[in-house]
C-alpha cells in the first residue's frame, strides 16, 4: 500500500484527487435529475473543505512538535470575531478576510513562544491538557466581549446570490469558500514542496534534531508551523462565520469533525488530511438528505469502517496506530 | 596557548543520574585528523553529540576556534563550522538526494557549494533525484558526509563511517575522508574499527567506560597491536 509521501509527489497526487474529484462530482451533477442530491453533494464538498483545512492545520502542529491543539477551534473562533468587530465598524469585509487570520496569527505565535513551548519536550498529554485549558478560557471571554448568543456575520453583497454554472446554480458564497480554501490547500503543497523552508519543515517532522545539527534553528520552524496552522484556522473561522455562524463555540464545533478527518486520513499524512476532509463533509451532508437524524453520527460510522479496514487511516504512517 | 581548532577540558556529560563522560579532554588541530576509539558503549557518540550540543555537557568546557561553545544551541555550534556525519547515517529517508545536501546550506560561505560536492563525489550527482531511503549504505554513508560539507565545516564529526558496510565500500569511504584531509578539514573520526581509523589518523584517543585510557600517536597505537588488542579487545582487531 502506498503511505504518504512528502514531496513533489504530493502536489502530484492533490492535482490528481482535485481532477478525479472534480470529474467524479461533475458525473454525478449531470446524471441527477435530482437538485436535491446535487445541492447537498455541493454543500458536502464545502463542508468537506473546511475540515480539510482545520485537519490539516492540526496535521501541521502534530507532525512536527507532537502537539495536538486543542485550541485550535478557539483560534478559528477568534479569527471569526475579529472579522465581525472589524466589518461591525466599517471595514471591508476583503481587508478583514486577511487582517483578522494575521492578528489571530500574532496571538497564536505568542501563546506557542511562551506557553507551549515548554512543554515541547514534555509527553504530548501536557500541551493537550494545556491547549484544552485554553479553549476553555477562550470560550469564557469570547462569552464576556461578544456575549453568549451568536453575533451576525454576513458575507458581503458581492458575494450573496447565486451563480450559474450551466447545470445548476451555486449559492456565490459557498463557491467563493470553495475556492479560497481550494487555493490554500493549493498554496501550502507548493510551500513544502517547493520553497527552502518547506524543505527543512518536512526534513524535522522526520528527524528534527538532525536538521538542528545541520545548522537550521529549530525553534524558528516550530514557530513558523504553528503560524502557519493558525493561519489556515483564522481564514476559515472568518469564512465559517459568514457561513455556519459564530458564536462563543462555533470553532470547536468544527473542530471535532477534523480530529475524526486527521483519524480516517491517517495521522501523520497532509494528504490523508485533505482526503479524509472531503470524505468526511460528504458523508455528513449525503446522511443529513437521507437520514436526517443520522447526519452526526455518520462521520465516526466512517471512522469507525476505515479503522476497521485500516488501522492507520487512509494515508498514514505504519506503526502511529497500528 | 590556544591553537587548537577543538579544545575540550573536563567534559562531564550524563544521561538522566548515569554519569556518561567523566573529565574527558581532548583537542583537534587545524587539519588534523583525531581518531576516537573504543568498545561499544564506551561513551564515543556521546562525546561528539556533547561536543555539537545535541547533549549538552552537566560541565566541562568546549572550545572551537577559541570560542566558548558549550550550552549553545546546536544550530549555532553547528553554524560556526562543525559537521556532523551523524551514526547510522541519518538520511532523509523520503527526500531526494539532492534535497538532503540543500538541507545543510546554511549560509556558511566557503568553497564548499553543492556543486562542488557533487563534482567531488560524483556517485551522488548520479543518484541527484533518488530517494535517500532508497540509496545502498554505501551511497548513504557517502550523502552523509557530502551532506556535512556543504555547510563548509572546519571540523568534521564522524561517527562510524564503516557501520555495516562491506571492505570494498569502506575502502572507498576512507579514500573521502583521506581526501578531505588533503583539503585541511580537520575530522574526530569514531570508530570501533581501531586499526582503520588508525590509518588515516595523526593523533588517537580511545574511551573506555567514561574515561580516556589512551592518548597519543595513531601510528604508536598501530604499531603497537598488543596494546590495541588490551585496549579495544581481540574481536575489534580487524584489517
Ligand atoms: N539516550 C540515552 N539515554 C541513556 N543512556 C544512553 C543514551 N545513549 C547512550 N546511552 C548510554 O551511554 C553509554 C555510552 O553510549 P555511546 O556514547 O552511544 O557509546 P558508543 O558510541 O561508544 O558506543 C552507553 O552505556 C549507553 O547505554
Ligand atoms: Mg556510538
Amino acid at each position: 500500500m502506498q503511505t504518504a509521501r512528502p514531496g513533489s509527489t504530493i502536489a502530484l497526487r492533490l492535482a490528481a484527487i482535485v481532477v478525479g474529484l472534480g470529474a467524479l462530482l461533475a458525473i454525478v451533477f449531470l446524471l441527477s435529475k435530482n437538485g436535491q442530491v446535487s445541492t447537498q453533494l455541493f454543500n458536502g464538498l464545502v463542508l468537506g473543505a473546511f475540515y480539510a483545512i482545520v485537519a490539516l492545520g492540526l496535521s501541521l502542529i502534530m507532525n512536527l512538535t507532537g502537539t495536538i491543539n486543542m485550541a485550535h477551534g478557539s483560534f478559528m473562533t477568534l479569527s471569526g470575531y475579529l472579522a465581525f468587530a472589524m466589518v461591525s465598524r466599517g471595514t471591508n469585509f476583503w481587508f478583514a478576510l486577511i487582517v483578522a487570520p494575521l492578528m489571530t496569527v500574532i496571538v497564536g505565535v505568542l501563546v506557542e513562544r511562551t506557553l507551549i513551548r515548554p512543554l515541547y519536550q514534555k509527553e504530548p498529554i501536557y500541551s493537550l491538557l494545556l491547549t484544552f485549558g485554553l479553549s476553555l478560557m477562550a470560550e469564557e471571554i469570547y462569552h464576556i466581549i461578544w456575549g453568549a448568543n451568536g453575533v451576525p456575520f454576513s458575507p458581503p453583497p458581492s458575494l450573496a446570490g447565486t451563480v450559474g454554472l450551466g447545470f445548476m446554480s451555486f449559492p456565490a458564497f459557498r463557491l467563493f469558500i470553495a475556492l479560497v480554501l481550494l487555493l490554500m490547500i493549493a498554496a501550502i503543497a507548493l510551500f513544502l514542496t517547493r520553497t527552502r523552508f518547506g524543505l527543512r519543515l518536512r526534513a524535522a517532522v522526520q528527524d528534527s534534531e538532525m536538521i538542528a545539527a545541520l545548522g537550521t534553528n529549530t525553534q524558528v520552524l516550530y514557530m513558523v508551523n504553528f503560524a502557519l496552522g493558525i493561519f489556515l484556522a483564522g481564514v476559515a473561522g472568518v469564512l465559517a462565520a459568514g457561513l455556519l455562524g459564530l458564536n462563543p463555540t462555533s470553532g470547536n464545533t468544527l473542530l471535532m469533525p477534523a480530529f475524526v478527518t486527521v483519524i480516517i486520513g491517517g495521522m501523520g499524512s497532509l494528504f490523508g488530511s485533505i482526503v479524509g476532509g472531503v470524505l468526511v463533509g460528504l458523508a455528513t451532508s449525503l446522511t443529513t438528505l437521507w437520514i436526517p437524524a443520522a447526519s452526526e453520527v455518520a462521520m465516526y460510522a466512517l471512522m469507525a469502517i476505515v479503522l476497521t479496514i485500516r488501522p492507520r487511516g487512509l494515508f498514514g504512517e505504519e506503526g502511529l496506530f497500528g | 596557548m590556544s591553537s587548537a581548532l577543538l579544545e575540550v577540558e573536563n567534559l562531564n556529560t550524563n544521561y538522566g543520574k548515569i554519569s556518561i563522560l567523566r573529565d574527558v579532554s581532548l583537542t583537534v588541530g587545524a587539519g588534523e585528523v583525531v581518531a576516537l576509539l573504543g568498545l561499544n558503549g564506551a561513551g564515543k557518540t556521546t562525546t561528539l553529540r556533547s561536543i555539537l550540543g545535541l547533549t549538552p555537557p552537566r560541565s566541562g568546557s568546549i572550545r572551537f576556534e577559541g570560542q566558548e561553545v558549550a550550552g549553545r544551541a546546536p544550530y549555532q555550534i553547528a553554524r560556526l563550522g562543525v559537521g556532523y556525519v551523524p551514526e547510522g547515517r541519518r538520511m532523509f529517508k523520503d527526500l531526494t538526494t539532492i534535497e538532503n545536501l540543500q538541507l545543510a546550506e546554511n549560509g556558511r560561505a566557503g568553497e564548499w557549494t553543492i556543486a562542488r560536492v557533487l563534482e567531488h563525489l560524483p556517485k551522488l550527482a548520479e543518484l541527484r533525484n533518488r530517494k535517500a531511503g532508497r540509496l545502498s549504505g554505501g551511497e548513504q554513508e557517502m550523502l552523509a558526509i557530502g551532506r556535512a560539507l556543504v555547510s563548509n565545516p572546519r571540523l568534521l564529526l564522524v561517527d562510524e563511517p564503516s557501520q555495516g558496510l562491506g571492505p570494498l565500500i569502506v575502502e572507498e569511504v576512507y579514500k573521502i575522508l583521506g581526501e578531505l584531509k588533503a583539503h585541511g578539514v580537520a575530522i574526530l573520526l569514531v570508530e570501533q574499527n581501531a586499526l582503520l581509523a588508525l590509518k588515516i589518523a595523526d593523533r588517537a584517543y580511545v574511551l573506555d567506560c567514561c574515561k580516556l585510557v589512551y592518548s597519543g600517536s595513531a601510528a604508536d597505537l598501530r604499531a603497537d597491536r598488543e596494546r590495541v588488542r588490551t585496549l579495544m579487545g581481540l574481536t575489534e582487531v580487524t584489517v
